[in-house]
């Protein structure tokens, strides 16, 4: 508030901040469209998708197993349990960690992943620093220290101006980031133009495919499945119904009711 | 407007699963030969749809067009593919039907769709012993298809092992813990077992049923016969024999009431309701259920 103000020509307004939002938005998008043709079909061996419904098989039967009678559940928690040759004391997965030097489709993925996102970026950002460079942009609203300065200051070369003016490329970055939630909105979730989750899935690690957590989901689901017992849920349906008489309306109706269940 | 209500019909029917097939012919192939243009990407699975119920009904002729248009539009599809198959199928043509889904599963062996065509060849053929043993290699490997476990039980009703239907409905009700109609189903497989231990089982399935949903006059039935049969049953207890008395007695009264109100809905209902009350009557009689008020 007390050093004086900056009056920029509102031409950079029109001429600058605009298209930057526009240029950043429209590659995002594209980006978007040309993620969705590379992308390249992931083939789920049949061994994987029977893992995954076991574990919701038995998953249900933990949340669910009071619905049948005591003896049923009993059953399907020794065939899962069974010390000898309970199902998830028995199967043990191969673990092959996906590195990318042994499986060749990660690998065109991590580059495919690369080329989409990174690439891009990059290049349109040196693009707009070299056209739109020698004069601020805008004002960032807090103020920053001094050693932000060369960073987002970049081809200003003056020394007493206040840090929070900053040039085209750094509007560039905020838009990249700020657009984010406009992709959401115009794309719909799960879009191939939201950077930021593409980084963070590559910072959480290549091994997040199932092969290494079949064993580990198989014995977590082992410890809860001991831990549960059988509740019946029907132990007392008999008296909870005849507490009051039966609604019958809408019985004998013509529109077949869809929405019973 | 006239193809707007008619595509929004097509889309409900497809949606719940309603197997109108008559019908779905008449405004499908009105729908395709005059709006085709007009339906844009919806055309397709309209076409699956439509194809699906002229074999129903015998309509090889529409069937064949269908085909036709989606093989042109999507030539390496494994569900176009399918659709082809279920056609040499309605055609009775079963080796090369097999073929074609045995081609299907080398190129991708989850395929479920494929592996449930061949066992239905098994059950059209009524080899229903290789169907069985078919079906449940299927379910080994795909043990969350719920489809194929309903099919399954069925099967085993036809074959009066009714232990193992149980088996099936059981894993049913787990995963649909609001479906009336398994716990009802369920009750008639016990009941049908017969036994103290089923019967008091069924008669908690049908009750149940009947909480999930107070309409389901079979579970209510179910529910009167299996407790009148307990009720009878020499080797139970006295007060176990009077509390399904009292159960006895409480269904009896819910299923005149629901005559009452059909009675109330249709003047001139051929049955009277006095009739049926006599009807329950007698039946409680030769039980020797003592039935308080009706």
């Amino acid at each position: 508030m007390a050093e004086p103000e900056l009056l920029l020509d509102s031409n950079i307004r029109l001429w600058v901040v605009l298209p930057i939002v526009f240029i950043t938005f429209l590659v995002g998008v594209i980006r978007h469209y040309v993620s969705i043709l590379l992308q390249s079909d992931k083939k789920l061996t049949l061994e994987q998708v029977s893992d995954s419904q076991v574990l919701i098989r038995s998953r249900v039967l933990r949340e669910n197993g009071k619905y049948i009678p005591k003896q049923s559940f009993l059953m399907r928690k020794f065939f899962f349990n069974n010390q000898e040759d309970g199902f998830f004391k028995k199967t043990k997965r191969k673990v092959v960690p996906p590195s990318p030097m042994t499986d060749p489709s990660m690998l065109t993925d991590m580059m495919k992943g690369n080329v989409t996102n990174v690439l891009p970026m990059i290049l349109i950002g040196g693009w707009i620093n070299w056209t739109f460079s020698g004069f601020v942009t805008t004002k960032v609203p807090f103020p920053l220290t001094l050693r932000f300065k060369p960073m987002l200051q970049q081809g200003i070369e003056l020394l007493s101006l206040d840090a929070s003016w900053v040039s085209s490329a750094s509007w560039y970055f905020l838009n990249v980031f700020g657009l984010r939630s406009m992709y959401s909105l115009i794309l719909g979730q799960d879009n191939g133009a939201d950077q930021s989750r593409i980084m963070q899935e590559q910072m959480s690690g290549a091994a997040m495919a199932m092969p290494a957590d079949t064993n580990k989901a198989f014995k977590a689901e082992w410890e809860a499945l001991e831990l549960t017992d059988h509740q019946w849920a029907l132990e007392n349906v008999e008296e909870d119904l005849m507490s009051k008489d039966l609604d019958l309306s809408g019985m004998f109706s013509k529109e077949l009711p869809t929405g019973i269940f | 407007m006239m193809k707007i209500k008619m595509r929004d019909k097509l889309r409900k029917w497809r949606e719940e699963n309603f197997r109108n097939s008559e019908q779905i012919v008449d405004v499908g192939e009105e729908l395709i030969n005059e709006h085709a243009s007009k339906l844009g990407d919806d055309i397709w699975i309209i076409y699956e749809q439509v194809m699906i119920a002229a074999l129903d009904c015998s309509r090889d002729d529409l069937a064949w067009s269908c085909l036709q248009e989606l093989k042109r539009q999507f030539p390496d599809s494994h569900r176009v593919k399918r659709l082809a198959g279920m056609r040499l199928e309605a055609l009775e043509r079963y080796e090369d039907a097999n073929k074609l889904y045995d081609s299907i599963l080398q190129d991708d062996p989850t395929n479920t769709a494929a592996r449930k065509r061949k066992i239905s060849i098994l059950r059209a053929q009524g080899k229903s012993s290789e169907a069985i043993r078919e079906l449940n290699e299927y379910l080994e490997q795909f043990v969350g298809d719920q489809e194929a476990w309903h099919e399954l039980s069925e099967l085993y009703i036809n074959e009066h092992d009714y232990a193992k239907a149980a088996f099936c409905l059981e894993e049913l009700m787990m995963t649909n813990p609001h479906n009336h109609l398994y716990c009802e189903q369920y009750g008639e497989v016990k009941y049908t077992q017969g036994g103290l231990e089923n019967l008091e089982l069924a008669r908690k399935y049908f009750a149940q049923a009947l909480k999930l949903n107070n309409r389901n006059m079979r579970a209510l039935f179910g529910l009167y016969m299996s407790a009148s049969h307990v009720a009878a049953s020499p080797k139970v207890s006295a007060k176990v024999k009077k509390d399904n008395v009292k159960y006895a007695a409480w269904a009896a009264s819910q299923i005149s009431r629901a005559y009452q109100v059909r009675r109330v809905r249709e003047e001139n209902v051929k049955c009277s309701a006095h009739g049926i009350t006599k009807a329950v009557y007698t039946v409680a009689m030769v039980h020797n259920v003592n039935i308080i008020h009706l």
